[in-house]
């Protein structure tokens, strides 16, 4: 006999119609169930690693990449297109890999503001991303207000072309029109900023291409500090590549610019002295780009505190800051930092979802420089959390040696390209 | 480092051995070791995705986990000349290098 219950009996007809809802609510099920939304700030190399590594860790995630450009102009090797020694066009990486390969809606569009309460972002267009966890890679934003007359409009005048593919041209365009005997000013900025040896590598291939082109040009660099990133390396480097073609006025000098007059061509120091150029590249002081000052994920600095484990945002729960806008420890503010700081943020993310206990982290950073192009040095750093924040591995780590030959040099300088290849070959092609 | 040690160790030496490790500073060798899926990925923003180089640094792809371990160690002693290699694991435990020539190499089938 039927051992079912009369009620409980599956007429066909039922049986189809059960199958239909089913058919209907499993996918909304696996939905709610198994696709978190990850939402990512930013396309540079902080934010474009941590959206790849997301979906390779957790092919379960969906993830959301929001970046205002269609294509990201990479602030490494732009100062060789600086020079002229590269095509400018080798600066331009594209999100169609992330898209295509790895799943990665790729939403060009402006993030402005973050509800942290409803855990929403809201994009320029109209737009509005729900998220279950947020990463947060900004870059920097210049601070405008710090040098007197410096202004987007004065950076027409006397670009910065510290960031985007337009600065970057103009001052090309200037260098190229600069006539021999010129002189081209760089203002560096205090620390912290993006890519702390970049200021020394533009001077130092301004310089190569000068001596080709212009010898009787010179270049003067005011700098805002004292200290800067593998000094004796560039100084050393200096001497012997291009004799006193490059002064530098460090702040215990009077070097920090304090003001600027575009319609003279001329800057002013703190203490009120004046200097005339041909070509100024002003490289302001820098805080954590915009979106991240906007949604209160900032300190005082200007910058923004996360968990050195994590880079699980101080203020804001489930949001993670990435890359030069993060407070991290020892750590420079360049693409190799956060490259390493999104693979370690985009496995936390994992692991959290999954529920399993956070991983101890490891972080790498090198950061190469050309002081021509078959000169070049080099300085890494291996980190790790500590009860201290972020701090390097005693005994390892450092700067290339003060006494090596030609070939080394060379050697770096051909490792300096291979970086470059590797590393945008890993986010953006792979 | 192991590796290198008699490996018949009287019991005194043991005792030595285990008091030496004890004694280590808050060093690489004695902090916790890191997440070998992250030393696993640590190897490509130089040598590429996978261990594949498309410019000028060695790829690592298709060379054994065994011959990454010796290269690394080596590299760490300053027994191998390099330009960064040697800055670089220096940064890394033992346990942590075979972790990353472990998800470096190619698994043997």
């Amino acid at each position: 006999m039927n051992s079912l219950p009369r009620t409980g009996r599956l007429t066909r007809r039922r049986a189809m119609a059960l199958a239909a809802v089913a058919a209907l609510a499993a996918p909304a099920l696996a939905r709610a169930q198994a696709k978190a939304q990850i939402v990512v700030i930013g396309g540079g190399f902080g934010g474009a690693t941590a959206a790849k590594y997301l979906r390779v860790l957790d092919p379960g995630l969906a993830v959301t990449l929001v970046e205002p450009d269609r294509t990201y102009t990479t602030g490494p090797l732009s100062n060789l297109v600086l020079a002229g020694l590269h095509p400018a066009a080798d600066l331009a990486q594209s999100y169609a890999t992330l898209g295509m390969r790895h799943g990665v809606e790729v939403v060009h569009d402006t993030a402005v503001a973050i509800d942290a309460a409803a855990r929403k972002v809201r994009l320029a267009g109209g737009r509005t991303l729900d998220y279950d966890r947020l990463v947060v890679s900004p870059g920097i934003d210049m601070r405008w207000d710090a040098i007197g007359g410096y202004s987007e409009a004065a950076a027409q005048i006397m670009p910065h072309a510290w960031t985007g593919a337009a600065q970057l041209d103009l001052l090309r365009r200037q260098l190229q029109a600069m006539p021999d005997g010129g002189v081209f000013l760089i203002s560096a900025p205090p620390t912290p900023y993006r890519c702390p040896p970049g200021p020394y590598e533009r001077a130092s291939l301004a310089a190569y291409a000068f001596k080709q082109a212009k010898p009787r040009a010179k270049i003067v660099i005011m700098d805002a500090k004292d200290q800067f990133s593998d000094q004796g390396l560039f100084e050393d480097g200096w001497k012997a590549l291009y004799g006193g073609m490059i002064e530098r006025i460090g702040l215990s000098d009077d070097g920090r610019v304090t003001e600027v007059r575009p319609d003279e061509m001329t800057v002013v120091s703190e203490f009120g002295e004046a200097h005339k150029a041909d070509v100024i590249n002003i490289i302001p002081p820098q805080r954590a780009g915009k979106i991240a000052q906007a949604a209160g994920l900032t300190d005082d600095s200007g910058w923004c505190p996360v968990d050195p484990r994590t880079f699980e945002s101080a203020h804001i729960p489930n949001v993670h800051v990435i890359g030069d806008a993060a407070l991290a420890g020892a750590m420079p503010k360049g693409a190799f930092a956060a490259n390493t700081q999104a693979k370690v943020a985009a496995l936390a993310i994992a692991d959290a979802l999954a529920g399993r206990p956070p991983a101890t982290p490891t972080y790498l950073s090198s950061c190469y420089s050309l002081l021509a192009p078959d000169y070049g040095i080099s300085v890494i750093d291996v980190f790790r959390a500590t009860s201290e924040g972020i701090s390097p591995v005693a005994g390892a780590g450092g700067q290339s040696p003060r006494q090596a030959d030609a070939a080394f040099r060379a050697e770096e300088a051909r490792y300096a390209s291979g970086w470059y290849a590797s590393i945008t070959e890993e986010i953006w092609r792979s | 480092m192991f590796g290198h040690l008699p490996l018949k160790l009287s019991i005194c030496g043991k005792m030595l051995m285990l008091a030496a490790i004890a004694a280590l500073p808050a060093s690489a060798a004695a902090a916790q070791s890191a997440d070998p899926r992250l030393l696993a990925l640590s190897c490509a923003g130089c040598h590429g995705p996978e261990g594949r180089s498309p410019g000028a640094i060695p790829s690592l792809h298709g060379q054994s986990e065994t011959a990454i371990a010796e290269a690394l160690r080596a590299f760490r002693a300053d027994q191998r000349p390099s330009t960064v290699m040697g800055r670089i694991a220096k940064g890394y435990s033992d346990q942590e290098i075979d972790a990353v020539a472990h998800g470096m190499a190619v698994p043997s089938k």
